[in-house]
């Protein structure tokens, strides 16, 4: 099999694995079946392995690492979720968050592998090494939001459930609401941090890269309202003393706001940093 | 009864009246399992003696008790580990009380091998009850619903405090509850100060006494509160709350109001990161987890039905030897007495041929009978009636019964 093919293939296998994942982690969760809730843990780390090889292949076959265009970037983001994800729960023994941050990995994926293209000829710019550095704390930095966003919707359904004492599967099923708000700004710290060195990184690198360089660039401006956004957040708790419902608030919404800049600014507006 | 109690009991019981026998005790039920030296002691010998035994006087008479046998007993036991027969369905203490109660037998030898085959099948049943359907899980009283809720707002009870306000007994049932959950440090405040000092004394607990009128300032330290005060108005209103809660940093606040009439303005329930919960809302949580666990009884039946039929399989193949035994001895007698008394009315030559007719006959109308039981006992699933048929046979035919079961409670 030439390595072309394989990784055909492998843009095939990887959203249906996801779709299996999160259908497992969803019969646990909603249904509790038994099989389903032994299967899963085995099936995620299959997932993350056939995932590694799928970046590596495609790494090998294309002669550079899948970030050169948003939809390479969202099969790495769903590849780090997911190594994410595993990671929480081999250390927290917490399974049951599994399925929301999954289905976010899934989301994800399948959006990748429905319009990546074979892509051999890249810009030149694109394989500077400062890029490297800007592309990898981008994607941690995402990974951790995206975790923190879901921890944080699912302390407010939490949160909602106890409030009105309306006890359904949240509650059955979920941690606590301060392991959950914990979790969420845990991840929120450390993605502002990422984000803030790729935002760094950018704007030392992107002035001498680039000659149509703007600090108007919508991409740009997006980006960084977004990090300001998360700065408030991140400031009102610390000095204000914001805690639980209005600071989870908040990074929901900044996370919306990156998920709409992911997809608006990237594919409807031109600029000089868009991908293709 | 006490466990020494208890194994006074066994003793004279297993004494007196049975080879094996198990005394489960607790706070509403004290029930007799055994098995008959010769035959079912009779009833009423029991109950006189547990009666003297208990000095129940004139308070418990006979009709207090129940006696169920045989298979019945058996399921009755099966559905006492299984927390069905409980006050609250889905007890789960009843497990390890029916553990002490077999080690109290073991103890005592008083366990034969029919109690032990039985030990192993009852907590085999009550494991299973426990594993594969869910009539334990969800809290049933007001206390443990309100300390579940804690453990569903915060992540370690060891790191949080607790202020109890007033006194009475649901309050202080849950103070005991989260004290159990080790908290880290507990506050009373009551109207007349020795009553808090004098609770605090009695939970043994690290601690402190505050003022009654300062119970607002208090709130801004601790993390969940139990109210129960009696007192015609609020105690805590949500302008209290509101005010509370910037000082604290907006930390979670979990007020539980067990106060008739409230204690606390459930207006403060309004205020972002406060949880107020008051004795309906309790309520209502504990009669949602009753009824679920009641919808988990086809399933524990199932599970009782099960273990009942394996259980009695494996008892029957113990009784069908023995039976088929003595049927045959009997027929034995019976043929050889017949063929003494006439044996003089045929010729010499004879007589061998008349043994060996007699013998085959006996053979050919015990075959049939025999191989019916066998095959029962083998299928299990005629568990029930393999038994009855035996004790039918064993009447019909006249066979002493000396290997009989025999529970009483």
């Amino acid at each position: 099999m030439t390595l072309e093919a394989l990784v055909d293939l492998l843009v095939v296998l990887m959203p249906l694995m996801y779709g299996c994942l999160v259908l497992l982690y969803g019969l646990s969760f909603f249904k509790g079946t038994q099989w389903a809730n032994t299967a899963k843990t085995p099936v995620l780390f299959a997932t993350v392995s056939i995932h590694l090889l799928h970046i590596l292949v495609r790494t090998a076959a294309f002669d550079h690492p899948p970030v050169t265009t948003i939809f390479e970037i969202m099969t790495t983001l769903a590849f780090c979720i997911a190594v994410a994800y595993a990671y929480i729960e081999l250390k927290t023994k917490a399974s049951n968050t599994g399925f929301f941050i999954l289905l976010l990995a899934f989301v994800f994926q399948t959006t990748s592998s429905l319009y990546i293209k074979d892509l051999l000829d890249i810009a030149p710019i694109m394989r500077s090494r400062l890029l490297g550095l800007h592309v990898s704390s981008a994607l941690l930095g995402y990974t951790a939001i995206s975790l923190s966003a879901v921890y944080g919707i699912l302390y407010l359904l939490l949160y909602h459930e106890i409030k009105s004492s309306r006890f359904g599967l949240i509650y059955n099923r979920l941690p606590n609401l301060e392991m959950l708000e914990k979790m969420s700004h845990k991840a929120e710290v450390f993605g502002f941090i990422m984000l803030t060195i790729a935002i760094a990184v950018g704007l030392i690198w992107l002035p001498m890269a680039f000659e149509n360089f703007s600090y108007w660039d919508p991409k740009l401006v997006g980006t960084l309202m977004i990090w300001i956004l998360y700065a408030m957040a991140l400031t009102a708790k610390r000095t204000l003393g914001w805690q639980g419902k209005k600071t989870v608030i908040l990074s929901v919404i900044a996370f919306a706001l990156v998920v709409l800049s992911m997809t608006v600014i990237n594919l409807y507006m031109s600029g000089f940093h868009s991908f293709q | 009864m006490s466990s020494d109690e208890a194994r006074e009991v066994v003793k004279r019981m297993q004494e007196q009246y049975f080879d094996e026998c198990m005394l489960i005790s607790t706070c509403n039920r004290t029930e007799l399992y055994g098995i008959g030296k010769h035959g079912n002691p009779l009833d009423s010998d029991l109950k006189q003696f547990l009666i003297e035994r208990k000095s129940g006087g004139t308070a418990v008479t006979a009709d207090h008790f129940t006696t169920v046998v045989s298979e019945e007993a058996v399921r009755h036991l099966f559905h006492v580990v299984a927390g069905v027969d409980s006050m609250v369905i889905g007890d789960i203490q009843i497990l390890n009380q029916v553990k002490e109660a077999f080690q109290i037998s073991t103890e005592l030898s008083a366990m034969g091998p029919i109690m032990n085959r039985l030990m192993q099948s009852t907590l085999h049943v009550g494991k299973r009850v426990r594993t594969e359907t869910s009539i334990c899980e969800g809290a049933v009283s007001i206390s443990y619903a309100a300390v579940e809720l804690a453990s569903k707002i915060f992540a370690d009870l060891s790191k949080k405090s607790v202020l109890l306000i007033g006194a009475g007994d649901t309050g202080e049932l849950t103070l005991k509850h989260l004290i159990g959950k080790s908290v880290a440090d507990v506050k009373i405040a009551n109207r007349t100060r020795a009553k808090a000092e004098a609770l605090l004394a009695n939970l043994q607990v690290k601690g402190s006494v505050i003022d009654y009128e300062n119970i607002v300032d208090a709130l801004r330290t601790v993390d969940i509160v139990i109210t129960s005060v009696n007192s015609p108005s609020y105690v805590v209103s949500p302008v209290d709350v509101q005010k509370v809660m910037k000082q604290r940093s907006n930390n979670p606040l979990f007020i539980i109001d067990i106060g008739v009439p409230r204690n606390v303005n459930p207006a403060a329930n309004k205020v972002d990161n406060v949880f107020v919960y008051d004795l309906d809302s309790l309520k209502s949580i504990v009669d949602k987890n009753v009824d679920k666990r009641k919808a988990e009884l086809p399933g524990v039946n199932a599970i009782v039905e099960h273990e009942v039929e394996a259980f009695f399989h494996w008892h029957n193949s113990l009784q069908v030897n023995p039976t088929i035994q003595e049927l045959r001895e009997s027929l034995e007698l019976i043929r050889r007495q017949e063929v003494e008394k006439n044996i003089n009315r045929f010729k010499p030559e004879d007589r061998e041929l008349v043994e060996l007719v007699t013998k085959r006959i006996v053979n050919k109308i015990l075959h049939q009978p025999m191989t019916t039981l066998k095959h029962g006992a083998e299928n299990g699933s005629a568990g029930t009636e393999t038994l009855w048929r035996l004790k039918t046979l064993r009447e019909l035919f006249g066979i002493t019964t000396d290997e009989k079961s025999n529970d009483d409670h």
